[in-house]
């Protein structure tokens, strides 16, 4: 007995020192005392088809408690009679198929059947004191039939086809589980293994663990070679207190860049990694990193709120612009067909609103810079993206007001427009000339632009190198000569692109050809007061514009004025195009209205004046000629007398005195 | 034009007839809008120029509808620089929208309507897709019959729907001048079955529209022309015809449909526009001023602001026009 024991023991010490599964295999199977096949006479029963070994007595004496039947071409389990002390048993590398006859030695401790045909694990339900169950390589699907193995210390089933761990829960003696080379797809159903020390799971299709943390000796867990590819598939060894030696090396997981200090960090317990012991400026790193991961997935999670808010924005400015859009057009309509058709509501169901692409501007990349000056409200969205300044909605445009510090302002290169009305944006141009003086790009979309004359409202700033029309909500991007026009009246500004493409030498001249006499017409053909009163009239708008924003300066206004000046000595030739935007003309033409009825009735009595006159002189001319006879004759029959005439002239002198 | 008859008129009927009125209150309008600048250089000095550009045609460049519809002549004057301005976007071949004509009436006329486009383009298109693209001298002429005689046909248009469902406005008046007319069919109702209406009964029509109303109509006689090919006309075959007959656009603004993009006082003025052109180093042109450095404003334009008494170059001509205008006032 002490022998056996001692061997046994010998036996299964020698397989906790050696954890790699080879090891396990070669410990299994060269430990112990060389049995030869030789000294056993597999003698065939005429009773049964099973084979019965029979050995000479002096070996039943000598090795009575172990019995080797490796390579022996088996294809059955031998019946095994007088043998019932028998503690270890070897059928390694025979072709058994099953296994059976063997419920008779019940004495078994250790059974070792590796390299077989077994299909199904059976016949073990009396070796109650089985400790070692070698079934490696062999073809066994399912785990079952165990439940009275309840001594249990090593199972080992590696090389089989087994795709699930079950009905092992009961083995709580178990301290070595070998499921290595098998078809698994997921670990979980571990409970119950409370002496479990080892685990080996290696070349399975492992994509998730589970249960780990109830194993609670575990301190071996080989996972190289599945296919685990987060941690979070394997977030249970985290909880782990146990767990100090464990690999992944084979896994998708092992070739992320956050593999060491995710893995690190979230198992503190961890000595071994992929069978490289930890260093402690290893656990640094690891937690360093991990804090960075940290911040920075804090990070883009701010930024994906951000984002969020800013698409709901964009969202409902959209939705505003189209009700907007619907009730002007509903307006127009009916001021045209001058219909009588009751008016209904206006039902303005916000789900048929067209999808439009979401409107993201370039977001900077890093975590350096922060998106500056983001100011979000439901009606409108500012934002400052570098060099881009987006305005969406039309109460955006009253941002222009704010204090923008200097270098901000110097920054933006871009300013884009949507969702306002061109009309309210001509409004603000000059504001947009004075506090960001480098902006050189401009963008417009869904602005209503409809008629070629806007662009003239452009010629007032300073610069513009690139013009972008979005055709979406800009109607007069399908006219077929707008780019011309733009290139014709902003001539002074030598534009470098128009919607991306780049502006040739040829596309000026054409431009040029287009309109040129336009502007020759407009220049020089206008009388001279139309001239002054054209641009004065600009310019007094521009003041305007100025005067009613809130942060006026008087400086400003006389850097205008120097500005205004040398923008007409620039370009004369088409200053007079302008565009007063269709509010103001009303306006102006509602002023006029009061002038022209004055004017009206004064040419009135002017021309009342004149007819009066007019008709008294051609009376005077009908009645002249009978005056004229009536003096004459007055005169001669005065004079016919001529002394008497004489003392009469006489007389009326003498009088006088 | 110095005829005895029209010292046979009162006053006021001879003044409105001339329309000499509405030029009157729309200079001293002019006069009170923009008096501080006039006062700069003398009230006398602005008159001269008002008339002037009113003789010329070019009082009604970007002038509210109002004043440019207010008499035949802004009427005429409109329609030439209309034509003088966009000759070159026909000349290129480019056929537009009746949106993008629209838009181009704007520049000169910011609040020109857009039923009157809409309606010369119907007869373009003969009430046919609105969207179709028309060449520039269709749309052009189709313009300048609508514009011209706008109230006119839109008598025209009552009188057709009038005769298209049947009733006869002839049997207001009866006119029996010539007998010779005489030749409608007693069939009154059966005016309107087929397509159009009778040429003839619609001639008949128009004469006493033209007796009757005072506002511009085409010439009788020319229109009387134009319907004698056809039996029976739709309303916008006639406004077709009658915008193609050479007569009555003779009677009008434009140049003759062959010489529509001619014109050579405007051409020359182009090719040293277009040398001045930045960066055109083969200049197109063999004018010698295309060796001058490019400067953006033109010659003739002295500065806004030089008070009375410096005269400008340009004084000295005949009335004020530069010598291009000058020819191709003929």
């Amino acid at each position: 007995m002490k022998t056996a024991t001692r061997s046994l023991s010998a036996f299964g010490d020698s397989s906790i020192k050696t954890p790699s599964k080879s090891r396990i295999q070669q410990g299994c199977h060269s430990a112990g005392p060389n049995i030869s096949g030789d000294h056993i006479n597999l003698v065939s029963s005429s009773l049964s088809s099973f084979p019965i070994p029979q050995r000479s007595s002096e070996e039943k004496i000598l090795y009575s408690d172990r019995l080797s039947l490796e390579r022996q071409k088996l294809t059955v389990c031998p019946i095994i009679n007088g043998e019932d002390h028998l503690r270890l048993l070897n059928f390694q590398h025979n072709f058994i198929t099953r296994i059976q006859n063997i419920s008779n030695l019940q004495k078994l401790i250790s059974l070792d059947l590796y390299d077989n045909q077994i299909e199904e694990i059976s016949g073990l339900s009396t070796l109650r004191c089985l400790r070692v169950l070698l079934l490696g390589k062999n073809r066994i699907k399912k785990i079952s039939n165990l439940e009275n193995l309840k001594s249990l210390d090593v199972l080992d089933l590696h090389g089989n086809q087994i795709t699930k761990i079950e009905n092992i829960n009961h083995l709580c003696e178990l301290r070595v589980l070998n499921l290595a080379r098998n078809f698994l797809s997921h670990v979980d159903n571990l409970n119950g293994l409370d002496s479990l020390t080892e685990l080996n799971l290696r070349h399975n299709q492992i994509t998730f663990v589970r249960d780990v943390d109830n194993l609670p000796c575990l301190q071996h867990l080989f996972l190289s070679f599945n296919n685990i590819s987060s941690f979070d598939s394997v977030s249970c060894l985290a909880d782990s207190s146990s767990l100090s030696d464990i690999t992944f090396d084979g896994n998708p997981i092992a070739q992320e860049s956050w593999y060491k200090h995710t893995v690190l960090q979230n198992m503190m317990q961890l000595r071994q990694l992929d069978m490289k012991r930890i260093t402690e400026e290893e656990r640094r790193m690891a937690s360093v990193l991990a804090k960075k991961e940290e911040e920075k997935k804090r990070e883009s999670h701010k930024q994906s709120l951000l984002k969020e808010k800013k698409r709901l924005t964009i969202n409902n400015v959209a939705r505003q612009w189209d009700l907007q859009q619907r009730v002007a057009n509903i307006a127009t309509n009916e001021d045209r067909k001058d219909s009588d058709s009751p008016q209904d509501p206006c039902q303005i169901d916000g789900s048929t609103l067209s999808a439009f692409p979401e409107e993201t501007g370039p977001l900077d990349s890093g975590l350096n810079n922060a998106l500056q000056g983001l100011s979000v409200i439901d009606t409108y969205l500012v934002e400052v993206d570098g060099d881009t300044l987006s305005l969406y909605g039309s109460g955006a445009l009253e941002s222009l007001d704010r204090n923008w510090s200097v270098q901000t302002a110097g920054m933006i290169t871009t300013v884009s427009f949507t969702f306002i009305e061109f009309d309210e944006i001509v409004q603000v141009l000059p504001k947009l000339k004075i506090k960001f003086p480098n902006s050189l790009h401009l963008k417009f979309k869904e602005t209503n632009l409809v008629m070629l004359q806007q662009f003239n409202a452009l010629a007032q700033l300073r610069r513009i190198d690139q013009l972008t029309i979005d055709p979406q909500g800009n109607p007069v991007v399908n006219f077929t000569l707008w780019k011309y026009y733009v290139l014709f009246r902003l001539s002074h500004f030598s534009m470098q692109k128009i919607n991306g493409t780049e502006v040739t030498q040829n596309d000026m001249i054409m431009a040029e050809r287009l309109f040129g006499i336009l502007a020759h017409v407009a220049s020089s053909e206008l009388p001279q007061y139309r001239l002054i009163s054209i641009l004065g009239d600009a310019r007094k708008k521009q003041f305007r514009y100025l005067l009613e924003s809130k942060g006026k300066k008087p400086g400003i206004i006389n850097e205008e004025n120097n500005d205004s000046k040398r923008l007409v000595g620039e370009n004369t030739n088409r200053a007079t195009l302008n565009y007063t935007t269709r509010d103001f003309y009303n306006e102006k033409l509602e002023e006029i209205k009061e002038k022209k009825k004055f004017c009206k009735t004064y040419i009135e009595d002017l021309v009342k004046e004149a007819t009066e006159i007019n008709m008294k002189n051609e009376a005077l001319q009908k009645l002249w000629p009978q005056m004229f006879i009536e003096l004459v004759r007055d005169a001669v029959i005065e004079i016919r007398n001529e002394n008497s005439y004489m003392k009469l002239c006489l007389q009326q002198i003498t009088d006088q005195k | 034009m110095l005829s005895p008859e029209r010292l046979a008129l009162p006053d006021y009927e001879y003044l409105a007839q001339r329309h000499v009125l509405t030029y009157m209150e729309d200079a001293v309008c002019q006069l009170l809008e923009n008096r501080e600048d006039i006062s700069q250089y003398g009230i006398a000095r602005f008159f001269t120029e008002y008339f002037n550009s009113v003789c010329q045609g070019t009082h009604i460049l970007f002038r509210e509808f109002s004043f440019v519809q207010a008499t035949p002549h802004n009427r005429v004057s409109f329609l030439r620089a209309f034509w003088r301005c966009f000759r070159t976007v026909g000349k290129n071949g480019d056929l537009l929208t009746m949106k993008e004509y629209h838009c181009l009436l704007q520049l000169l006329c910011p609040d020109f309507p857009l039923e009157l486009t809409q309606k010369a383009a119907r007869i373009v298109l003969m009430d046919d897709a609105m969207d179709c693209l028309m060449s520039f001298s269709d749309f052009l002429f189709a313009f300048q019959i609508q514009f011209y005689y706008s109230e006119f046909l839109d008598s025209v248009a009552a009188i057709y729907e009038d005769l298209l469902s049947g009733k006869n406005p002839n049997t207001v008046i009866v006119p029996t001048s010539s007998s010779g007319q005489h030749r409608q069919r007693p069939a009154l109702g059966g005016a309107g079955t087929l397509e159009g209406v009778e040429a003839s009964l619609f001639y008949q029509c128009l004469e006493n529209l033209c007796d009757r109303h005072k506002y511009s109509c085409p010439p009788p006689a020319l229109v009387k022309e134009a319907l004698s090919n056809v039996q029976r006309l739709t309303f916008y075959g006639f406004l077709m015809a009658l915008s193609k007959h050479r007569g009555i656009n003779q009677a009008l603004a434009l140049p003759d449909k062959g010489d529509l993009m001619h014109d050579p006082a405007m051409d020359e003025e182009l090719e040293r526009l277009l040398a001045q052109v930045p960066g055109l180093v083969n200049s197109v042109t063999a004018s010698p001023e295309a060796s001058c450095l490019p400067s953006r404003t033109p010659p003739r334009v002295g500065s806004p602001w030089r008070p009375l008494h410096h005269s400008r170059k340009v004084d000295g001509e005949s009335d004020g026009s530069t010598e291009e205008t000058d020819e191709s006032e003929t």
